[in-house]
């Protein structure tokens, strides 16, 4: 009678070891699976936070194109009045000196001087040369 | 510590404390897994975070750059066209005016006096030119006469010059269009000089460019060598 009262506290100590060691091993699955799950949760925040990171540069790109693209047209449109203030100095200088030159050409057009060509020399009769 | 065996009490005392100490080493096990969990968690998320925002970086640059150089281009198309669209002005104001002075010309056959001495002086100058002993002359229609006396003194003066003769014959045969002047082809017709006032004047056109554009335009302020 003893000692199986003896052997039964036995065996429900070394059960309630056995139940205690295995509240053990759950607590610390938890905590590993508490692990895995952190290094998922790093991935996901990590892609967020870098859209959001991207998000932000894009817009900044977009702004900077912007403010590029107004530069351009007022360059342009410096140039082309640039350009037609010279255009209308050409044809201003062209008017005003036109005549002087057409007169210039025309004095030389007929304009002469027949000359010997500088390599012969005057014969005194006539030469095969 | 005695050495009797234990009681029920104690045996059960025995067994919640040893319970308790699984617990707590569990759990003590647990802190340290979710505490390393956490650093790791900061450190991963870091990493990946940086190695994007690299990434992301480096794009955008590029892009920037990209901008940059697109944008200079077209600045420099600008410029470019701008330039041509002054070159182009220039051009026509030149071809303008050799327009007019090509009608111009056409005028000067009437002065008489200074048509006469233009043809002499110009056959002198092709007789000059050909040194040969028979020369062909070709003048207008309109000119036959006055070029026959310009042939004659020519002749003259060229032997003064050059102490040789030549004799001429003429062919009124070039075109009334033709603002004046003559051409002149060697005994064989294998050499010919024209030394009309059209072709006068487009030799004109060609070789005094650098002085017409002074003229016109003033002198260009980007050149730095004359010579």
């Amino acid at each position: 009678m003893a000692r199986q009262q003896f052997a039964a506290q036995h065996s429900q100590g070394i059960q309630t070891l056995l139940e205690a060691e295995k509240e053990a091993a759950k607590i610390v699955q938890q905590a590993r699976q508490y692990r895995v799950q952190r290094l998922k949760d790093a991935r996901t925040e990590a892609s967020r936070e870098i859209d959001e990171y991207r998000s932000a540069k894009e817009a900044e790109f977009r702004g900077f194109e912007s403010s590029h693209a107004g530069t351009t047209s007022n360059a342009q449109t410096a140039v082309d009045r640039d350009t037609e203030v010279k255009l209308q100095a050409i044809t201003d200088a062209y008017e005003a000196n036109k005549d002087e030159v057409v007169k210039k050409l025309l004095d030389r057009v007929v304009l002469v001087k027949p000359e010997l060509h500088r390599n012969l020399t005057k014969v005194g009769g006539t030469e095969a040369q | 510590m005695s050495s009797r065996a234990l009681n029920d009490d104690e045996v059960l005392s025995e067994m919640n404390k040893m319970v308790a100490f699984i617990k707590q080493e569990a759990m003590e096990k647990a802190r340290e897994i979710k505490v390393k969990a956490d650093e790791e968690f900061a450190i991963e998320k870091a990493k990946l975070v940086k190695q994007e925002q690299q990434a992301i970086d480096a794009q955008y640059d590029k892009k920037r750059k990209g901008a940059d150089v697109a944008q200079k281009i077209a600045h420099s198309n600008l410029t470019n066209k701008s330039r041509l669209k002054l070159l182009h002005r220039r051009e026509e104001q030149l071809q303008e005016l050799f327009a007019t002075a090509r009608s111009s010309i056409l005028t000067l056959a009437e002065d008489e006096g200074r048509y006469a001495q233009f043809l002499e002086g110009v056959i002198v100058q092709g007789y000059l030119q050909l040194m040969e002993p028979k020369v062909t002359l070709y003048a207008r229609e309109q000119d036959a006469e006055l070029v026959q006396k310009a042939a004659e003194g020519a002749a003259e003066s060229y032997t003064q010059v050059s102490g040789r003769e030549v004799t001429f014959e003429i062919e009124a045969t070039l075109s009334k269009d033709s603002a004046g002047g003559i051409k002149l082809a060697s005994g064989t017709r294998r050499i010919t000089i024209d030394n009309t006032l059209d072709e006068r004047l487009r030799l004109l056109e060609d070789r005094m460019l650098p002085e017409i554009r002074k003229d016109l335009f003033g002198p260009n302020e980007n050149r730095k060598f004359y010579t």
